[in-house]
Formats: C-alpha cells, sequence, structure tokens
C-alpha cells in the first residue's frame, strides 16, 4: 500500500484528477474556487506589468539610439503638418458651429452619443491559439461593471472593432478578440439599409487574419472592399462600428453564400484600445445612426 | 551557511526569477517569438526542459506554477454550445503544464541518461502531444457540445498549427538549455538528487 501511494504514477492520477475535478467546479457560475482562482491574478498581474514594462523600456531604449535620425526628421515632418492642421483647425471651428445648429434643428445625436469611452492598455496577449483570451487594464476599480451575459464592444482609436468584453475583475477585463472562434457579431453593408449578415470568427481563417460571414442573403451583391460594419442587431453592440472589408466571397451555394472579411483592427499590433459602455438613456430616444435619422429627416 | 542552504537559495532564486520572467515574456512579447500564426511556447519548453534536466519534482512544482501563470495571464475560452456564450476555465494551463512536466520527466530520461540532445526530442514529443490531444479534444467537444464541424483540415492543422509551433519550440529549447545548464538552479546544470541515476551504469557514449 506504501508502495502505490509512492508511486509516481499513482501521484500522477491523484493529481490529474484533482486538477480535472476543480477546472469543472471552477467553471461552474458563482463558484468560489473561481473566485479563489481569479485573486490569484492579483498576485501575477503586477509581475508580469514590471516585467512588460521593463521590457518596453529596453525596447524604447534601443529605439532611441537607432531610430535618433529618423525620429529628427519625422519632427520636422510633423511640424510642418502640424501648421497645416492648425489652419484647418480654425477652418474647421467655423464648419463645428454650422454643424452644431443643423444638430440641435434636426435633432441628429452622433452616432455613439449615448457610450461612455474608456480607454485601456492591453496588458497580456494570447499565448498561444488556444490561450487567447487578452488582458486589458480596466476594471471594476475605474467604475465599469458587466450583468451576466453582457459584453461591451471593444474598439481601437480609429473606432474599429477589436473584440469585446467578456469578464471584468477587480484591475483589468478579459477580451474575447474579434478573430477568435467563439467571437460572434451581427454586421450590414455600410450603407443606408444595407443588407445583414453574421461575422464570426474561424479556427481556419484565424492564422491568415480573416473572419467568416454567413446568413448573406443570395440576392445581395459582395464584392472585394464592401465594408462591413455593426448591424446593431442583438443589442449588444451600437450600429456603425467599421468592422472591416470583404475579402472573399463564395456564391457557389446560393442558400449558403459565404464570404471572409479582413477586419481593419488588428489587437496584435494595438497597445491600447478603447471600451465602449452604454449610459442609461430615456426610453423614447433610440440609438439609430447618423444616416439613417437623416434619412427619417 | 552551509552548502546544502546556499544551494537551495539559489534554487529558490534562480527558479523564482524565471518563472515570473517566462511566462510574462510569452504574452507581453509574442510577436517577437511568433512564425505563420503560432507563438513559441516558452512556458511549455521551459516546463519540459525542468522535467528533463531535474527530475519529477522539480518539474511538476514549476509546471503547476508556470500553469497558474499561464491561466492568469490568458485564460482558455470554453464553450458548451453555439449559443451560450463561451466562459474562461481556470486550472486547464495548470493540467497542461503539469502533464508537460510529467511527460519530460518519463521519456527519454533516465535510457538516455538525461542527454542534452534528446532534451529536443523530449521537447518537440511534449509539442506534438500538447498540439494533437490538444486538437483532437478541440474537435471532439465542438461535435459533441457545439454540434458543428471542426473548422480546420487534416493539411491546415498540420502545416499551420503542429509544424510551426514544433519548430519555435526547438528554436527556443536552445537558449533555454543553455540558460538552465549555466545559469540554472544547480551548479552545473545537474541535479545531485538525480545524478545517481547517471553514474549507476557507464553509458559515456551517450553524453555530449
Amino acid at each position: 500500500m506504501r508502495r502505490l501511494l509512492t508511486s509516481k504514477w499513482f501521484i500522477v492520477l491523484m493529481a490529474v484528477l484533482i486538477m480535472l475535478a476543480a477546472i469543472v467546479i471552477g467553471a461552474l457560475p458563482g463558484s468560489p474556487l473561481n473566485k479563489a482562482f481569479k485573486s490569484l491574478g492579483n498576485i501575477t498581474s503586477p509581475i508580469q506589468g514590471f516585467v512588460k514594462g521593463a521590457g518596453n523600456m529596453v525596447s524604447d531604449y534601443w529605439s532611441a539610439v537607432t531610430d535618433g535620425i529618423a525620429i529628427r526628421k519625422e519632427n520636422e515632418e510633423m511640424k510642418a503638418e502640424i501648421a497645416r492642421l492648425q489652419y484647418q483647425i480654425t477652418q474647421n471651428e467655423e464648419a463645428k458651429i454650422r454643424y452644431e445648429e443643423l444638430k440641435d434643428a434636426f435633432h441628429i445625436r452622433d452616432t455613439f452619443s449615448n457610450y461612455d469611452i474608456f480607454g485601456a492598455s492591453v496588458l497580456s496577449r494570447e499565448a498561444d491559439e488556444w490561450f487567447s483570451v487578452i488582458r486589458i487594464g480596466l476594471g471594476l476599480s475605474d467604475g465599469i461593471t458587466i450583468e451576466e451575459g453582457g459584453s461591451y464592444a471593444v474598439v481601437d482609436v480609429r473606432m474599429n472593432l477589436i473584440g469585446r468584453v467578456i469578464e471584468i475583475d477587480d484591475g483589468e477585463s478579459k477580451v474575447l478578440p474579434l478573430l477568435h472562434e467563439g467571437f460572434n457579431v451581427s454586421g450590414k453593408v455600410n450603407e443606408v439599409n444595407g443588407a445583414t449578415m453574421m461575422i464570426s470568427g474561424d479556427a481556419g481563417l484565424k492564422r491568415s487574419g480573416l473572419c467568416r460571414v454567413t446568413g448573406i442573403d443570395e440576392n445581395v451583391k459582395l464584392e472585394y472592399g464592401t465594408q462591413i460594419v455593426t448591424s446593431g442587431d442583438g443589442g449588444l453592440f451600437p450600429q456603425g462600428i467599421p468592422i472591416g472589408i470583404i475579402e472573399s466571397v463564395d456564391y457557389s451555394d446560393p442558400m449558403g453564400v459565404t464570404a471572409t472579411l479582413r477586419p481593419y483592427g488588428d489587437i496584435g499590433e494595438l497597445n491600447d484600445v478603447f471600451v465602449m459602455v452604454p449610459f442609461e438613456v430615456p426610453d423614447d430616444v433610440s440609438d439609430e445612426p447618423l444616416a439613417s435619422q437623416v434619412e427619417e429627416q | 551557511m552551509n552548502k546544502e542552504r546556499i544551494a537551495l537559495i539559489r534554487k529558490i532564486v534562480v527558479y523564482t526569477l524565471y518563472i515570473c520572467l517566462i511566462p510574462s515574456f510569452q504574452v507581453s512579447f509574442p510577436e517577437s517569438i511568433s512564425l505563420y500564426g503560432q507563438t513559441a511556447d516558452l512556458m511549455l519548453v521551459f516546463t519540459v526542459l525542468v522535467s528533463y534536466m531535474f527530475g519529477f519534482a522539480d518539474g511538476a512544482v514549476i509546471g503547476i506554477i508556470i500553469g497558474i501563470f499561464r491561466d492568469c495571464f490568458s485564460p482558455p475560452l470554453i464553450q458548451l454550445n453555439s449559443e451560450s456564450a463561451p466562459v474562461t476555465a481556470f486550472g486547464i494551463g495548470i493540467l497542461i503544464m503539469f502533464l508537460a512536466s510529467v511527460c519530460g520527466s518519463s521519456f527519454f530520461t533516465v535510457r538516455m541518461k538525461r542527454n542534452t540532445a534528446f532534451a529536443f526530442a523530449s521537447v518537440a514529443f511534449a509539442t506534438l502531444m500538447y498540439k494533437i490531444l490538444g486538437h483532437l479534444i478541440i474537435m471532439g467537444w465542438i461535435a459533441l457540445f457545439a454540434h458543428q464541424g471542426y473548422g480546420l483540415s487534416f493539411k491546415q492543422i498540420v502545416l499551420g498549427s503542429v509544424l510551426p509551433q514544433l519548430l519555435l519550440n526547438l528554436i527556443v529549447t536552445v537558449p533555454l538549455i543553455l540558460l538552465l545548464m549555466f545559469l540554472g538552479p544547480y551548479k552545473k546544470g545537474k541535479n545531485p538528487k538525480i545524478s545517481d541515476e547517471r553514474s549507476s551504469e557507464d553509458v559515456s557514449w551517450l553524453s555530449i
């Protein structure tokens, strides 16, 4: 008996069984084990933050040494650009006043005016093709919460869709990237009353940086370069967030037209993202996009 | 301070340093160790190498701790069916890293006298097991719970997933072996507790 208990394979078997039990119990909603696991993140996150900071510092220092000449040249170009933009700003201020007057007159609201935008830095990226959740530095301590089954859109600086928040902890959130096979979003062709379709992550296309598009009506003419935005169906995402462009379309099966989409945003290239959190709006005010409201007017 | 205590402190400090650095580097700068959509799995390779070079006890402890880091930094998602929302699953990383340590300490060790060249075979074996079993489990999971087909063809799995991962893991094995041998937890890159199994037989033809 003692020999059995000290056997390596017995210990391995017991450890594996305990771990499997912990995974199952931890996956249950509201499990205390899950909370205990999550609190481990409070220990590991600062370590990773320190390593990332140190890595960035080394990288910045290296860039400062190697890119000095290029930066100087770029700086001169930027100064010229700033001068040009300053002139443009003065011109745009006049246009803005005019726009505000029209906006008031037609009761137009900005597309995303009932959303708070929270900036966050990308803390960690995917460890491999299966350990692929991304962490961002925005959490409960920043004043955002999420209901069970709820989700918030994550966009880049150009408001392109990047993914969605699936979990929020104290100081960080977990993001499901757009290319992940668990990601689904309803999209539409970026025009008034554009045809709707379903955009999903796909294991086979992920490596090429593409998404799968399904639910396309056979009469809808899609071609390379067609711009797709969120449709707003389902209520998770607001309407009108740019997703990407159509890369290819397969009309071989009229009942199941499929296409591939190349997203505008790539989380692998980003250091900062933005989370769109809706705030309470009166029931009589709907979240219609600018284009359709103008059309209604 | 006696020699044993100094050796223990060295072991703890070196392992702590590597445990902090390796998972953090993998999730912070994956683009620097990526090829064809795959990222070199430093955590897996490190765990396998520690188990291979320094034995099961070291490997299992390191594997479990690195698995915790893996789960905290970038947990996997599980989805019960196509309609349900995906949820993060904690513990899978720990299990995988623990099994990697078992794998690293069980194959090509005693018979090969923990010869450094066979460390590559051990890493290759663990990587192949991880990728092949991973694809099979996900394929089964999707078929059972989501009632969908697997999105990857056999060719895509081999050429796009298994082979690039194998190549990357073998490449990062070189610096990690050097680190463990020359800046590792043990003097001369050998764990004295398992050195007996080396000296028991004359197998000098296998050593580098």
